[in-house]
This record gives structure tokens, sequence and C-alpha cells, in this order.
């Protein structure tokens, strides 16, 4: 079976040999290619090569039509990023500086005209020709709860969302939906096949459980209304969400979530059971000083506890470069050792 | 009295009503207790109440931590123009956000607490280079510097509290100012802070304020 028929088993319940395994190697790509940081995520060629070149290398399933996340501010009119030698690229220049801003903010009637876009497609051409057929191809959505983060910072998009006023926050959370539903048409169309829909304001731990289900949710289903909850994998940016697990099931039907790793696997593999894909997460940010024995060990605890009843994935978050290179193979050759079904 | 206007300001702060508690605020000053009641009387235990609710409910959440923060500062700021003379600081603290880092949200929270519980804060903004946080904390003499990073390359690169370290080390500061850390990549490895040479950090935005306010007595007993 090819990486992308494993996946499917996995989402569908079926037999396969093996868990699918995911390693989501971004920053790595400015130094496998040996390039600037600036330079590198100019070019949609320099990351679909560096994707490519990772996966060849380690063997873990996937590949990723990212170049990092924030990007999509450059949609909506950022014109500064703060690029580092040492990890991702930051946003820079706030498109929303005042309300008036959200007023004036322009989405794009047709993204992929957008010159934000063209180099996104590039990379995403260069992985579907290559291991479109074989692999899974991941592309990373911003829910509308979240984005305005990215454009107005996090502490002024509190404040909004929080205290008002309402129709201001209405009219953004508008605009972003939006976006998201150009964005999930144009990654569909363009051949990425898993969609990391990340919606940390989906989380319990942001915002309590009667501002989610008031805030985040209703906004949520209006984002993946037109497309479907096809493909789509609920990810809260490595916040713990397990508490709004069965609320997203029941009300965006999205089956395939992405589990922080500090949450308790073993209860999310509980509320999910056999509606959908459970995605165990090792916290790579411990792996910056694990030894390889260490996170070898973390990862078959994870399998142990994720691999009963079947439908399970192993994955990484966004590994930092500092992780060792020992570890990312350990990682990835426990995965293949203990996430074989007997 | 006191014990009912508490009450109602809990409730507004765990429920993030920033309106109501101001309310019971404003109620409060119409029935006669002083500003000062209000801070030290009000504030400040709903403060180190929320801290000890933060740490032993699963269920708390980051708008509470923002709230919390926000509320107690607006309303300790308000009443201080109020205090019939100007009150003691408990000691000043350097804060901001590591060198490449752009995330404000923490060091707001953090700031916020400090302020209602009478520490003076120095912000130094986001993006912050390390020598400046050693230029600041001498320029005011600080007992503290608070690096906060929200991300893992921010929160261990040589440009962060990694450096910040090396520069106290290196002009004979360490007894004289200490230093904590925050941000998301702490609370994934609960020991990531002493890797980069902190003295200490703190899960949330709001027990950080105890942290900082324990970090200050310890330098002047010493």
């Amino acid at each position: 079976m090819t990486p992308l028929q494993i996946l499917a088993a996995a989402i569908e319940g079926k037999p396969a040999p093996r868990i699918p395994v995911f390693c989501n190697l971004l920053d790595q790509g400015p130094q496998e290619l040996g390039l600037q940081a600036r330079d590198y995520y100019q070019s949609g060629e320099h990351i679909a090569t560096a994707q490519l070149r990772l996966r060849a290398r380690y063997g873990y399933d996937n590949v990723w039509g990212l170049s990092y996340v924030g990007k999509e501010a450059e949609f909506l009119g950022c014109r500064k990023v703060l690029y580092s030698e040492e990890g991702p690229p930051n946003v820079e220049d706030l498109v929303i500086k005042s309300h008036r801003d959200i007023e004036k903010l322009e989405i794009p009637d047709d993204i992929t005209a957008h010159p934000a876009w063209t180099e996104t497609a590039r990379c995403l051409r260069i992985l579907r020709d290559e291991v479109g057929a074989t692999h899974p191809i991941c592309a990373y959505i911003t829910a509308s709860n979240t984005l305005p983060a990215l454009l107005m910072g996090i502490e002024a998009w509190m404040n909004l969302l929080l205290s008002g006023p309402a129709e201001v926050r209405d009219l953004l959370l508008t605009k972003c939906s939006d976006f998201v539903h150009k964005q999930l048409a144009a990654y569909r169309a363009a051949g990425a096949n898993v969609l990391i829909y990340s919606s940390p304001f989906g989380s319990a731990s942001l915002l309590g459980m009667k501002r989610f289900q008031a805030l985040a949710l209703p906004w949520m289903i209006r984002d993946l209304a037109p497309g479907g909850p096809q493909n789509i994998v609920y990810y809260c940016g490595m916040a713990p969400f397990n508490s709004v697990i069965a609320e997203v099931i029941d009300e965006l039907g999205v089956t395939l979530h992405y589990i922080s790793p500090l949450d308790d696997l073993g209860q999310a593999k509980r509320i999910i059971d056999q509606r959908g894909l459970t995605c165990g997460v090792i916290d790579d940010i411990k792996m910056i000083r694990w030894s390889p024995e260490e996170t070898r060990a973390e990862v078959r605890r994870l399998c142990e506890i994720g691999m009963r009843g079947g439908r399970f994935l192993l994955g990484s978050g966004l590994v930092p470069l500092k992780v060792p290179e020992a570890n990312i193979r350990a990682m990835v050759d426990a995965a293949f050792e203990f996430g074989f079904y007997r | 009295m006191l014990e009912e206007i508490i009450k109602a300001y809990n409730e507004a702060v765990f429920e993030t009503d920033k309106e109501a508690a101001f309310e019971v605020v404003r109620a409060a000053l119409e029935r006669g207790v002083t500003p000062e009641d209000i801070v030290f009387g009000v504030v400040i235990p709903a403060v180190e109440e929320m801290m000890s609710i933060i740490t032993r409910d699963p269920d708390a959440n980051l708008a509470q931590h923002f709230m919390t923060a926000q509320i107690a500062a607006e309303v300790t700021e308000q009443m201080l123009a109020r205090f019939r003379s100007p009150p003691q600081i408990i000691g000043r603290v350097v804060i901001g956000t590591a060198q490449g880092d752009l995330h404000s949200l923490g060091k707001r929270i953090v700031s916020g607490c400090l302020k209602a519980l009478m520490v003076e804060v120095i912000d130094l903004g986001v993006n912050v280079p390390p020598e400046k946080f050693i230029e600041a904390a001498l320029a005011h003499d600080a007992q503290v510097i608070a690096v906060s990073a929200m991300m893992v390359h921010t929160a261990t690169g040589d440009n962060g509290a990694l450096q910040v370290r090396k520069l106290l080390q290196a002009r004979g500061l360490e007894k004289n100012i200490k230093l904590i850390v925050g941000g998301a990549p702490y609370r994934y490895d609960t020991t990531l802070y002493q890797s980069v040479g902190a003295d200490a950090w703190a899960a949330d935005g709001v027990n950080a304020g105890r942290v900082i306010v324990d970090l200050i007595k310890e330098v002047k007993a010493s």
C-alpha cells in the first residue's frame, strides 16, 4: 500500500499494515538547501525541493505545501515579515492597526490570481507531480476565529473578541471566513489532500466552553459549510482541545483530530472512538533535549495507547530546528517499528 | 460589606465580565469604601484567588487570565489616582519579549497582574535585544528581568534569555537581578527554563505575578 492508501485506510477504519506517520519539518528547509531564510521562503520550488528531500531522508509519509504559518497575512496586505535563521518567520507588519482598517480589509476575489499564491501553487504543482499519487500533501488553513490574531496581533484580537464592539468583531470574522472558503477551494483544486484546519481559538483552553460555543463554533461551521469536512484535520496549534472534540464531530462533521501533547491521548481516543481518526502527537519541544531512546520510548507509549481499535496516526508538531537529527530519525523509525499491526 | 463586594467582584472577574467588575467598584465607592480598600481589600485578593483557581481548575482558560489582568490593572490605575498618598511599591521588574519574537499577549497579562500587586513594571515592548534588558534593569534598579517568548527558537535561542543570563553573569549582577521566563514552549517542557539559565518560570501570566513577587522578595532579602 502507498502512504496515501495507508492514510485512507486509517481514516476509514480499514485494514492496513501500519499506521500513517506524519513528521512536519518546515523550519529545517533553509538549512536543507543551504539557503538564507529570506531567500528560501520566497520560492515555492525551494520549499517543494526541501520537503521532498527531507521526506526521502527520513521516510515518513507526508509533505507540506506550506512555506510558513502566517503566510496568509501576505494575501491580506502584510508587507513586512521578520525572518530568522533559527526558526520560522514572524508577521511583522500588522494589517489591522485600528477598527477602521477592518472596514477597509479586502478579501481577494480570486486568491489564485494573487501574487502570494504564485509560489504556493508552484510548490503544490511540484509536490503533486512528484508524489501526489502516493503521498499525503498537507496544506495549512487558519480558521476565521484565529486569522485575526495574524492580522492585528493576538492581544488586540482578544480585546475585540471579548469586549467588542460586536458588529466590528463580526465584520472581521465574516471577512476572515470568506477568505477561508477561498483558501480551502484553492488548496483542494491545487491537489492538497490533507487540510490542516488550525483553530487555536477553537479550543476551550483559550476561550472557555461558553465562549467556544458562542464565538468559535458558529464561525467554524460557516468556514467549512461550502466545501464540507472532507479531508479536514482539526488542530488547535498544540493547545489542548479534548473537551470540544465531541461538539466538533457533531456540529462540524470533522472526524480527523490532531491531538495536543498536553491532552490525554487515551481520553481523545475514547471520545473519537470509531467515528474518525485520532492523531497522537509527540511533544517535539521535549525532543530537543530527549535522547533517541527517550524519543523511541515516547513513540512506543503513544502507539500502545492509540493503536487499539485502529484509526490512529502518529505525528509531530512543527518540529523545532533545535531537535537533533538523531531524534527525528528515532521518532520515525520507532513509529514504523511500533506502528505495525500484527 | 467588604466580603460581599469581594464576592461580587470575584464573580465578575471569573466570568471575564469587565463591565460588571467596574460596576461593583463604582457601587463600592458610592457606599464609602476607600480606593485603598478597593485595591488592597478587593483587587489584590481577587488576583490571588484567580491564581489559586487557575492552578486547580483544569477548565481555566486564557480569556480568564487576560481579563483578570486587564481588569485588575485598570481598576488599580483608576484607584491609585484617588489614593490619599502614593502607595509603597514592592519592587520593579523589566519585562519584554525576546529578540525576534513579536507576541505581546503573555507579557501584557503578567504586567497587568504585577501593577495590581504594586510592582512597578518597565515594559520594553516586543523584539527586545538582550543588552536592552540589562541596561533597563540597571537604569531602573529593577530586581527582576522577565523575558517572554512564544516561539521555540526565541525561547531557546542565543538572543533571548540565554544571552541575558550570560550578560548578568559577565557583569556580576546575578545576586541583584533575577531572571524569569514565560511563554508556550516552557509549558510543553517544564524543565526548559533551566536550560536557558532562568531562575524561574510560570505556567501562566497570572501566576507569573506571584513568582515575580517572590523573586523580588528574595533579592531584597539577600
